[in-house]
């Protein structure tokens, strides 16, 4: 299949890349070597591909490569860019919301937009929000609690003075 | 197979490669649908038209009769966030909280969610409830079209190859009332097993005039105008007989979402509780 060469920006980078028609968000993230975003239901389901393009969260396994073109591409490898775990990466390990992991870098990146949009979501608010991303190993009260945490460390780093 | 993605910047460069007879050239908006039907097999492009840079299409306004002027490509998210759709047509923010995840809603457009044409949806059964219109162009002359006919079968619209959906329409909602219940076999934001719209101007409490629409159900979005009759002539007293006739009048459908029997028994309840639900907050 022919391939087209795109540039995009990738956690902030820019990169050249060469894709085919065929070819969506995961497949080519794939080829960066990046593996974070995973396609699990590749239906839109599941949330285990989701990504950033230009801010909004988008399932990858839904979204054709060639189209990201000139946007953001961001990924959860870009949230610890600076070498330090997100507040809300912690706040998981913290809470022990993950078993095998393999849904977690779409709930934290889900997370993530959560907070920005609602810095003190509810539970049912939380449960809402995050509806649209499963976890085959039910870490779903765990996760929550890591919402919880996530919102109050976030809430606190806010009132210290800089 | 390859395909070629083309990214046109004008309508009118859109029309130009839409303007085939080839059935593998295809409209992409959101390209969620699409891209199930190409990751299933069940279609495979030629060439598919990537709408999303034609400018023009995108936002949100209320026209001067009253009416919300929606732009085809405006996001499902956007609709869900508007403060216009919120005042001017409740019922379809509410919808819209329970139509898929909200990454699809990211991405899904208006256009694409009407033209698509699976029964399985939730906006074609409301919006002609509500008697929205879409706004066509193409080639040849512009045209409006009724939700309510733009989908005629299943997956079948009236749209030409060549046309597009510019924007939606929804007239004045002044006077009227509307409820939309969706019924799922699995997760609350799944597909509908069924959708019953019903909107209603019952000034004074009395329905002075009505629309049914039933979806998923059925093969394509239905007006249930027998029972629509029963109700305009009766009232609230014609209710269970308007939910019989309801049952006997549409021909439902099996699939994965359950039995066509089944779906004959969610239309009773839903039918009568959507109802029930617009009468309940007059009084
Ligand atoms: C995981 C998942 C869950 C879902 N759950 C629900 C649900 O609960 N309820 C529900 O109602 N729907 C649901 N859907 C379906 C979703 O609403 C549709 O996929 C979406 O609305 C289609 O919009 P799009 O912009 O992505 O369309 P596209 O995929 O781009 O296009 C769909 C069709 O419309 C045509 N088209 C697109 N834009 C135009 C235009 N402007 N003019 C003319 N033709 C056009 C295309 O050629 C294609 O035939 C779900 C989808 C997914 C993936
Ligand atoms: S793999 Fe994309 S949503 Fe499940
Ligand atoms: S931790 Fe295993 S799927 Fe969620």
């Amino acid at each position: 299949m022919t391939k087209r060469s795109i540039t995009f920006y990738l956690n902030g980078r820019p990169v050249e890349a060469y894709v085919s028609p065929k070819d969506t968000l995961v497949d080519l993230l794939r080829n960066l070597d990046h593996f974070g975003a995973r396609e699990s239901c590749g239906q839109g389901l599941c949330g285990c591909c989701t990504v950033l393009v230009n801010g909004t969260s988008v399932s990858g396994c839904l979204e054709l490569a060639e189209l990201i073109e000139g946007k953001n591409l961001d990924t959860i490898e870009g949230l610890d860019a600076g070498g330090e775990l997100s507040v809300v990466q912690q706040a998981f390990i913290d809470a022990g919301a993950f078993q095998c992991g393999f849904c977690t870098s779409g709930f934290i990146l889900m997370v993530e937009q959560l907070l920005d949009e609602n810095d003190s979501p509810t539970p049912d608010e939380a449960r809402d929000y995050l509806s649209g991303n499963l976890c085959r190993c039910a870490a779903y009260p765990e996760i929550l609690d890591a919402v919880q945490l996530a919102a109050d460390k976030r809430k606190s780093l806010q009132k210290e003075p800089a | 197979m390859t395909y070629e993605i083309l990214k046109p910047e004008t309508l009118q460069d859109a029309f130009g490669l839409l303007d085939t007879d080839d059935p593998m050239v295809r409209p992409f908006s959101g390209g969620t649908a699409l891209m199930l039907m190409m990751k299933s097999g069940i279609f495979s492009p030629s060439r598919l038209v990537v709408l999303r840079d034609i400018p023009g299409l995108n936002g949100i306004r209320l026209e001067e009769d009253g009416s919300l002027w929606i732009g085809a490509l405006t996001t499902l998210a956007e609709l869900e966030k508007s403060d216009l759709v919120a005042q001017h047509a409740p019922v379809v923010t509410h919808a819209l909280r329970h139509l898929s995840n909200r990454r699809v809603r990211n991405v899904a457009r208006i256009g694409g969610a009407l033209a698509h044409g699976d029964p399985h949806m939730d906006l074609p059964p409301l919006l002609s409830a509500l008697n929205a219109e879409v706004i066509v162009e193409g080639s040849n002359q512009g045209r409006r079209i009724s939700v309510q006919d733009l989908v005629t079968g299943y997956y079948e619209t009236s749209l030409e190859s060549n046309e597009l959906i510019v924007a939606v329409r929804i007239p004045s909602q002044q006077s009227w009332q509307s409820a939309y219940r969706k019924f799922t076999a699995r997760s609350a934001d799944d597909w509908p097993a069924l959708g019953v719209a019903v909107s209603l101007n019952a000034s004074r409490n009395e329905i002075q005039d009505l629309r049914l629409v039933v979806g998923a159900a059925t093969e394509r979005p239905t007006r249930l105008e027998q029972s629509e009759g029963i109700l305009r002539q009766e009232g609230r007293s014609g209710l269970e007989r308007a939910t019989e006739a309801a049952m006997a009048s549409v021909e439902f459908m099996d699939d994965a979402h359950g039995s066509s029997q089944w779906k004959k028994a969610l239309l009773r309840v839903e039918l009568r509780r959507a109802v029930q639900e617009i009468l309940d907050r007059n009084t």
